[in-house]
């Protein structure tokens, strides 16, 4: 009996400090796309953590995991385009709303299209959705259908690690519109001729980049110093 | 049926709002050296990709609403309700065989059996947990030599799709149906000439056919000489199909059938040039000099006339001798 038990308790105790390390990744990421995020959220402790989410058996609840971020005035200059005719636009960014999927099997378009209605229903402009398994190819198209929103699913075990803090990935900086503009300005550049990256890059999930949008990659040289260069995102 | 209606308009090229004169007119000024000729292919493209979108949403859109039949929970696979074998068909008109298997994914998340007729729960749990594979015995004396049993050795994941045995041969007959050829690059008359057909449908048909057969042939015994006419006229009527099958075909292989070239980027016109006189036509008659190859075009070669008079001269040198 009482190893019975003890082996539920590892096992929860296992399950658990995982998912808090997904919990911590999804905050740093939702600081580093320019979210308001509060210190004691991003240096929330594996106690803390198990405190506040887990169940009377010691399983985390994700039904309790729900995650909800406004953007911070920086990060709506980046989305905002200014142009002649349009003065005063609004930035094509808003609050995010993070939902983790309890089911640990069989995610198919029954949850995507519940993750979907909370999106639309409470209007947040981006919805990422976290599972532990793969979804299935109907749902992801279903994600991707919801019109004016933007939905992204990542894998719990994806973000088990933050990537962009190993060493071997440089710093990625969004540009905006603007020092887009002036960056093919200066080198007289149209932006097809910058080199590319795709929207399914690693990073770019990570970010949230959109296509069309430029990111600085700044790197170590040995010989002078700090490198930077350019990719479109497409 | 509304899923044929919504099928044509999204085939049909002339429902997508095309741009207006003042919107076409902006587009070429921004873009200098841009012809309308252009404009036309671009926004031909564009509708082909349209095309494509909608149709993979509908396809969504029929998937999810799979899910839901058989309306009733007591539904029998084996006689599923007219009203249910109606929609399940015209849906899977639309279907691809990669977009089937996401259909028996869902359904498998739904806990429910991969037969879209099917009500019941799929298989779960089969052997000791943790196995992969699971075997299959056949029935008594189908092993080798017609003794003992044939044993599969299956998949778990195969098996746990469906109910029960006799569905998964239904969902699989239907699987070997469907067209591999995405909706957007069918022909509005390709999508209806897929017919789909229930293992039991076909059961019952084939059935028929022997009954058929049988009469007949009991027929034909008392009455030869009619039986080799109606062959004949059988035959005959086999080879139109045939045919009909065959022009298709040709015309796959010179890519007439590909709906983007159905119309065509250039517009054309043929017109059948008049004959600018009815003189009848005289035979060529022998001119002066045509006896040493004649003219090009009224040039006379140099070589040709040196060596004519040449030969002349030789002549000349024999006949003195």
């Amino acid at each position: 009996m009482d190893g019975d038990v003890s082996a539920h308790s590892q096992e929860a105790d296992k399950e658990t400090t995982r998912l808090w390390r997904t919990f911590r990744t999804v905050y740093e990421m939702l600081a580093d796309r320019g979210y308001e995020v509060s210190d004691d959220e991003l240096a929330i402790s594996l106690d803390e953590f198990r405190q506040k989410y887990s169940d009377p058996m010691g399983y985390p609840d994700r039904n309790k995991m729900k995650i909800q971020a406004r953007p911070t005035t920086t990060m709506e200059m980046k989305y905002t385009l200014k142009t002649k005719s349009n003065p005063n636009p609004t930035p094509d960014c808003g609050t995010v709303y993070v939902d983790f999927c309890p089911d640990a099997s069989g995610v198919g378009t029954k949850q995507v299209r519940a993750f979907n209605h909370i999106v639309g229903e409470s209007n947040y402009h981006t919805g990422i959705f976290i599972t532990q398994t793969p979804i299935s190819p109907s749902a992801v198209r279903l994600l991707s259908s919801l019109p004016n929103h933007i939905c992204e699913h990542f894998q719990e075990q994806d973000l088990l690690v933050n990537i962009t803090r190993h060493e071997l990935v440089p710093k990625h900086v969004l540009l905006s519109p603007e020092e887009k503009g002036r960056l093919l300005e200066r080198y007289r550049l149209k932006e097809s001729q910058l080199p590319r990256m795709q929207v399914s890059d690693p990073v770019s999930r990570y970010l949230g980049l959109r296509r069309g949008q430029v990111v600085k990659i700044i790197r170590k040289s040995e010989t002078a110093g700090r490198y930077a260069s350019y990719r479109w995102v497409i | 049926m509304s899923t044929r209606q919504a099928f044509a308009s999204v085939v049909e090229e002339s429902s997508y709002a095309q741009p207006t004169q003042e919107e076409q007119d902006k587009y070429l000024a921004a873009r200098p050296g841009a012809t309308t000729r252009h404009l036309g292919i671009a926004l031909q493209h564009a509708q082909q990709i349209q095309a494509q979108k909608d149709a993979e949403g509908m396809i969504l859109d029929r998937t999810i609403e799979l899910l839901e039949i058989p309306t009733s929970p007591s539904a029998d696979p084996a006689t599923p309700s007219p009203d249910d074998v109606q929609s399940f068909k015209t849906a899977l008109q639309l279907f691809r065989p990669g977009d089937y298997d996401n259909l028996i994914m869902e359904r498998n998340y739904e806990d429910l059996c991969g037969y879209g007729l099917c009500p019941r729960q799929n298989r779960k749990q089969l052997g000791a947990t943790g196995s992969t594979f699971h075997f299959k015995y056949g029935a008594k004396g189908s092993g080798p030599g017609g003794r003992g049993r044939a044993v599969d050795i299956v998949p778990r994941e195969n098996l746990e799709k469906w109910c029960s045995d006799e569905c998964a041969e239904r969902a699989l007959f239907i699987r070997v149906q469907l067209s591999e050829q995405p909706v957007w690059e069918r022909r509005a008359d390709e999508t209806e000439d897929i017919r789909i057909e229930l293992l039991e449908e076909s059961r019952e048909r084939r059935q028929r056919q022997k009954q058929k057969q049988k009469a007949e042939s009991s027929k034909s015994a008392s009455a030869d000489p009619q039986n080799s006419e109606s062959d004949i006229t059988a035959g005959l009527r086999d080879l139109k199909i045939r045919e009909a099958e065959r022009s298709q075909e040709l015309a796959l292989e010179r890519g007439d059938a590909g709906s983007s070239l159905r119309k065509g980027r250039v517009d054309i016109q043929v017109k059948e040039k008049e004959p600018s006189s009815h003189a009848t036509p005289t035979a060529p008659q022998l001119g002066p000099g045509d006896e040493m190859g004649g003219s090009i075009e009224g040039y006379i070669p140099q070589e040709q006339l040196e060596e004519s008079s040449n030969t002349l001269k030789d002549r000349d040198i024999l006949d003195q001798l």
